[in-house]
């Protein structure tokens, strides 16, 4: 096992970053569609059960059978794997962001137009600042659950570790099928972990001061 | 929100009915969408999904119950803590993992879905077990009941609509999970994905696609309906 990882170290390294490079920007756009439509849902309160509907729903199919659908529009790899990536990703954002929005106290908003500021300036300095905590939560889930997808979206040669486990799948009996499997699913534990951290240090550095617990 | 999903996944399938039988197919085409094989399909997929529903209830009730009685009731976090840490593994990992260790088929596939889908249902047991006030329980033992009905009559159903919450999350899982198990010969509709990937079909990967999200959607219906259906008459 050791032997194996020593003799492919850069490959694994190469393939690791890949992984990661491709669910932290799918997470990042997701991040930014999501919080844009939570604005948006917001404003328009009816939005707000068909958003769930939605989001409920496409959280119900599964990514293989999104995966499948793509290809004949997307084509064979990183393209399909990253839209698959970025489609689950956005859900669980959007139900976190939209409960953030909605829970900032109704009096701070007449509060902060009191003090003259523009609908945009509120958004910016008040609404999202307090909803972050939250927005980030999910933000969090998403990047959990946009790792494995990822792992499913190689089948369709989409970048990544993934790739590693059907590499074991394919040479099964060979020497270093299990090795391979063992590769690709333990590196993506790791690299999920590690973001995960990343993403906790990310609210240490940005959740306003105010509110920080 | 109860009688639309199944009417509107009834709607997308006579779509896909239609569709079958009046498009131009070529001939693996045509074979590939045989009726029999898309039926196989479909009930290899429901199959999975049940046998390990099945298998994850039976698993992590009772173990749900056992973590929250007596001594054990401290390894309770820890055990949620290891099952949390699991479901960060990649399913498909795990899935080729456990073919590679044991052998390809339905039953490992099983193997895979229930150690994937035992912890929705266990977090959701011991949470709505330990949400049961205190004082029913200690009324129930004044009344004379024995621990053993204590649980069954007074614990037990009050924490069914928690636990039911985690089944159907568990549902939506596990028929997700089902569509890799076409990649250790544990067939399901996976396989018609992965066929129209190896012989470069679109019709093959958008029907096995589109057959895979119906039956998601009306599983997770059903869990619902389960959930209403299984909630006491009290609560």
């Amino acid at each position: 096992m050791w032997q194996f990882i020593t003799d492919r170290s850069d490959q694994i390294v190469y393939n690791t970053l890949q992984h990661a490079n491709l669910v932290i920007q799918a997470v990042a756009l997701a991040t930014v569609i999501a919080v844009a439509l939570a604005v948006l849902i917001t404003r328009v309160p009816r939005l707000s059960g068909l958003a769930n509907a939605l989001s409920a729903i496409g959280l119900t199919i599964p990514s293989f059978a999104l995966v499948g659908l793509l290809l004949p529009l997307a084509g064979i790899g990183a393209t399909t794997a990253f839209i698959a990536v970025t489609f689950y990703a956005v859900l669980p954002i959007l139900r976190n962001a939209v409960v953030g929005l909605q829970g900032v106290d109704k009096t701070l908003l007449e509060s902060s137009r009191g003090l003259g500021m523009s609908e945009l300036t509120s958004l910016w300095r008040v609404r999202l600042p307090l909803a972050w905590p939250v927005i980030l939560a999910g933000v969090r889930t998403s990047m959990q659950m946009s790792m494995g997808i990822a792992a499913i979206a190689a089948y369709v040669l989409g970048p990544g570790l993934g790739g590693y486990i059907f590499t074991g799948l394919a040479q099964i009996g060979g020497a270093n099928a299990v090795n391979y499997a063992v590769v690709g699913t333990v590196g993506i534990v790791i690299v999920a972990l590690l973001a995960d951290l990343l993403l906790l240090l990310l609210g240490r550095l940005t959740i306003s001061k105010g509110i920080r617990a | 929100m109860l009688v639309l999903p199944p009417v509107l996944v009834g709607l997308v399938f006579a779509g896909f009915v239609v569709w079958r039988q009046t498009a131009d197919l070529d001939s693996v085409e045509s074979s590939q969408l045989a009726w029999p094989t898309i039926w196989r399909l479909i009930l290899q997929h429901v199959e999975l999904t049940f046998v390990a529903a099945l298998l994850v209830v039976a698993l992590a009730v009772p173990l749900g119950i056992a973590l929250t009685r007596g001594q054990l009731r401290r390894a309770a976090p820890l055990v949620v803590g290891i099952a949390n840490g699991g479901q960060a593994a990649p399913a498909v990992g795990l899935v080729v993992l456990l073919a590679l260790w044991l052998d390809f088929g339905f039953w490992t596939a099983v193997l895979a879905l229930v150690l994937y889908g035992i912890l929705p249902v266990l977090r959701n047991t011991i949470t709505g077990l330990q949400g049961v006030d205190p004082t029913l329980v200690e009324a129930g033992r004044g009344m004379g009941m024995s621990a053993a009905s204590v649980l069954l009559r007074i614990e037990l159903p009050l924490a069914v609509p928690v636990i039911m919450a985690g089944v159907r999350t568990a549902l939506v899982l596990l028929v997700g999970t089902a569509s890799l198990a076409t990649f250790i010969g544990a067939g399901g509709l996976g396989e018609m994905i992965t066929t129209g990937i190896s012989l470069f079909r679109f019709s093959l990967m958008v029907s096995g696609a589109l057959l895979i999200a119906l039956l998601a959607l009306l599983i997770e219906w059903l869990g619902r309906l389960l959930e209403l259906l299984t909630r006491p008459k009290g609560i």
